[in-house]
């Protein structure tokens, strides 16, 4: 597969009162082409950072980057046209209808005028393009940011908190129409924190953490780096639980005791706990497989699980060192 | 070219910009009314009065001095009275002038080039408020950003930009000024004369008017180059009203207190008269008299060369930073 968008060491201090902070820190990304990528972290990790130092609103301090096969931001005038992006919140002059928003951009980016309509009906907001962008609520201001990186028809999609705002309708509608794009062959990159979404339509992710890529990889394999073959085990009778604890324990297996159930780790083949508790006629009830979702691994790669009575504050990640990971 | 075709249609859809044209117009418009109203034809039977009024008040006045000089011919040498008498003028007809007498007539030639200036400070303040939205408010709803997603190459944006400002605001400056010529000539015909019109003054006019052109170019240009340095319109507004405030009214006590010599150089409004009169005489209040050989000298003249030569170097000045800074500043 080719890559469309590749990131290498990518690096970025900003100044800032309390003394430079690091924002970007070697930071590694590669999106290929025609896959839905999420690009995952917790608030001050640097997506947005990264997404606008691709698209040249930021000057990196070193590293390299590509988008679709051209060194950016040199060559980013020639490619831009092909890249539809939205950073953060959707920003647009408050006093102009959707429609003249879009007119213009379709005009500054030599377009012609016949994809403001497509791109509008599109994201649902043919009946309000009339209206000024004031009006609009924030899912309103959102499909109007969505249809302005659609106007390009571009290969490479950017968005950034895409559903953000949206109803549930809208973020089905968001959800099948990235579903759309991806088929017909566009690459989408997608930020997101709604990561049950992410986990559904992605077919890759990135996940940064205090400006570096703490994990990446096709969704499934991501998951199955991060599980930890855990398997919840009932008993017929609660009493036995003791008894099939030490029975387990003495098969190797690490075993969790809670009230009415066994938590087992490092199960390969859970067959085999059915199998060596029956011989010692203790019956299973219930022998489910836990795997971790994409919330999991997220909270567990970026260390932003929340702890009761502690209020986690925003630098308050895990660097890759910290808990090991291998990126 | 897209770019200038897209950044010449939002110039146009601007609201802000439609309204504060609309002011200026509307403006203009008052004035030009008042000073319609405030004038009237002046007819051979009008000087014809007016003679007579003079003639009157002549004979009156010859009446007054009569009975003055009969008193000065009683007072003793050395009194007040006797003072007063040194000046026992006989009143001149001449000094009685029968215009005095006649209702205001707006004379072409002579109002054209100081109401051309009131057409210069209207438009050129309404072009500075132009000037800063144009970009700042692009800046500070975020609709900047999202046009540099679109169009990478950030100092041919501020160029486009800057480009299509100083474009429209020719196009507002001449055809205000034309119109406002239009509206002086019509005054002019109904409410006073247009006498004295040559070649060489229709020239004269026209300089004035090239001048007032470039000084709404440069409030419009600078007012961009400010609020796009600030990324704020209220940044460029702000700057204006520092500069009126502390540059002007504060730079006056200060030099006044300091008894600086042709203070007046340093202060903007003079240098705008001499820009829009050709040039303009400062005078020097705190000129030493006292001395052996007379007093210093008293007046130094203000060029519109040399004005204007201040007025592009602060333009270039700000054009260059606003360049840079684009260049080199995140947008974030």
């Amino acid at each position: 597969m080719t890559a469309v968008l590749e990131i290498q060491g990518l690096r970025k201090t900003y100044r800032a009162r309390g003394g430079p902070r690091r924002a970007l820190d070697g930071f590694e990304m590669y999106v290929e082409a025609g896959q839905v990528h999420g690009f995952l972290g917790p608030n001050g990790s640097g997506k947005t950072t990264t997404l606008r130092t691709l698209l040249g609103l930021i000057r990196p301090d070193s590293g390299d980057m590509r988008l679709l096969g051209h060194s950016v931001p040199k060559a980013l005038p020639q490619v831009i046209g092909q890249v539809g992006a939205i950073v953060e919140s959707p920003q647009f002059f408050p006093h102009f209808s959707a429609n003249d928003t879009l007119s213009l951009l379709a005009d500054a980016g030599n377009l012609p005028q016949a994809r403001v309509d497509w791109a509008l009906e599109l994201v649902g907001l043919r009946d309000r393009a009339k209206e000024r962008v004031k009006t609009y609520s924030l899912g309103m201001k959102q499909r109007l940011a969505v249809a302005s990186a659609l106007l390009k028809q571009p290969k490479l999609l950017i968005l950034d908190e895409p559903a953000n705002g949206l109803d549930p309708g809208g973020i089905r509608e968001m959800r099948d129409m990235m579903a759309a794009l991806s088929a017909g062959g566009m690459t989408v990159m997608l930020s997101s924190h709604i990561l049950g979404e992410i986990q559904l339509i992605c077919d890759s992710v990135t996940i940064i953490s205090l400006g570096r890529r703490v994990a990446y990889g096709p969704v499934s394999e991501v998951l199955q780096a991060h599980s930890t073959n855990q398997v919840r085990v009932r008993l017929e009778d609660v009493t036995d639980l003791a008894s099939a604890a030490a029975v387990l324990s003495g098969a190797g297996v690490s075993v969790q005791t809670h009230p009415d159930h066994l938590l087992l780790s490092n199960v390969d083949k859970p067959a085999l706990v059915s199998r060596v508790l029956a011989e010692r006629q203790l019956y299973v009830s219930e022998l489910t497989p836990l795997s971790a979702d994409l919330e999991d691994v997220f909270l567990e790669l970026t260390g932003t699980a929340p702890v009761p009575g502690q209020a986690r504050q925003v630098d308050n990640s895990v660097k890759p060192e910290q808990n090991g990971v291998a990126a | 070219m897209s770019l200038v075709r897209a950044e010449r249609r939002r110039f146009l859809k601007r609201r802000l910009i439609k309204w504060l044209l609309v002011i200026a117009v509307a403006l203009l418009a008052i004035i030009a009314t008042a000073v319609f109203f405030s004038n009237q034809k002046v007819d051979a039977a009008t000087i014809a009065a007016a003679e007579a009024q003079a003639d009157q008040e002549y004979q009156q006045q010859v009446m007054y001095w009569e009975q003055r000089h009969q008193v000065c011919g009683t007072v003793k040498e050395g009194t007040p009275e006797a003072e007063m008498c040194t000046y026992d003028l006989k009143p001149q007809r001449s000094d009685i002038r029968a215009e005095w007498y006649m209702p205001a007539t707006f004379g072409f030639k002579a109002n054209f080039e100081p109401l051309t200036m009131v057409w210069a400070a209207i438009i050129a303040v309404i072009a500075f408020v132009i000037g800063a939205s144009f970009v700042g408010a692009e800046w500070s709803t975020g609709a900047m950003m999202s046009l540099l997603t679109w169009q990478p190459r950030r100092m041919r944006v501020l160029g486009t930009k800057l480009a299509v400002l100083a474009g429209w605001l020719t196009g507002i400056g001449v055809v205000t000024f034309g119109l406002w010529t239009g509206a002086l000539w019509l005054i002019a015909r109904l409410r006073g004369d247009t006498d004295g019109m040559t070649a060489g003054t229709w020239q004269s006019f026209g300089l004035t008017g090239l001048r007032g052109l470039g000084l709404i170019l440069a409030m419009g240009i600078v007012g961009f180059l400010l609020a796009s340095i600030g990324r704020h319109t209220g940044v460029a507004l702000g700057v204006a009203l520092a500069v009126v405030i502390v540059g002007q009214v504060g730079l006056t006590i200060v030099l006044t207190m300091l008894q600086v010599p042709y203070f007046g150089m340093y202060l903007l409004p003079m240098h705008l008269l001499a820009w829009m009169q050709k040039s303009f005489v400062v005078g020097n209040e705190f000129a030493n008299c006292a001395n052996p050989n007379g007093c210093e000298e008293v007046v130094k003249t203000l060029t519109w060369q040399g004005t204007g030569s201040i007025m592009l170097g602060v333009t270039v000045l700000l054009a260059v930073l606003a360049f840079w800074q684009i260049r080199r500043r995140d947008v974030a």
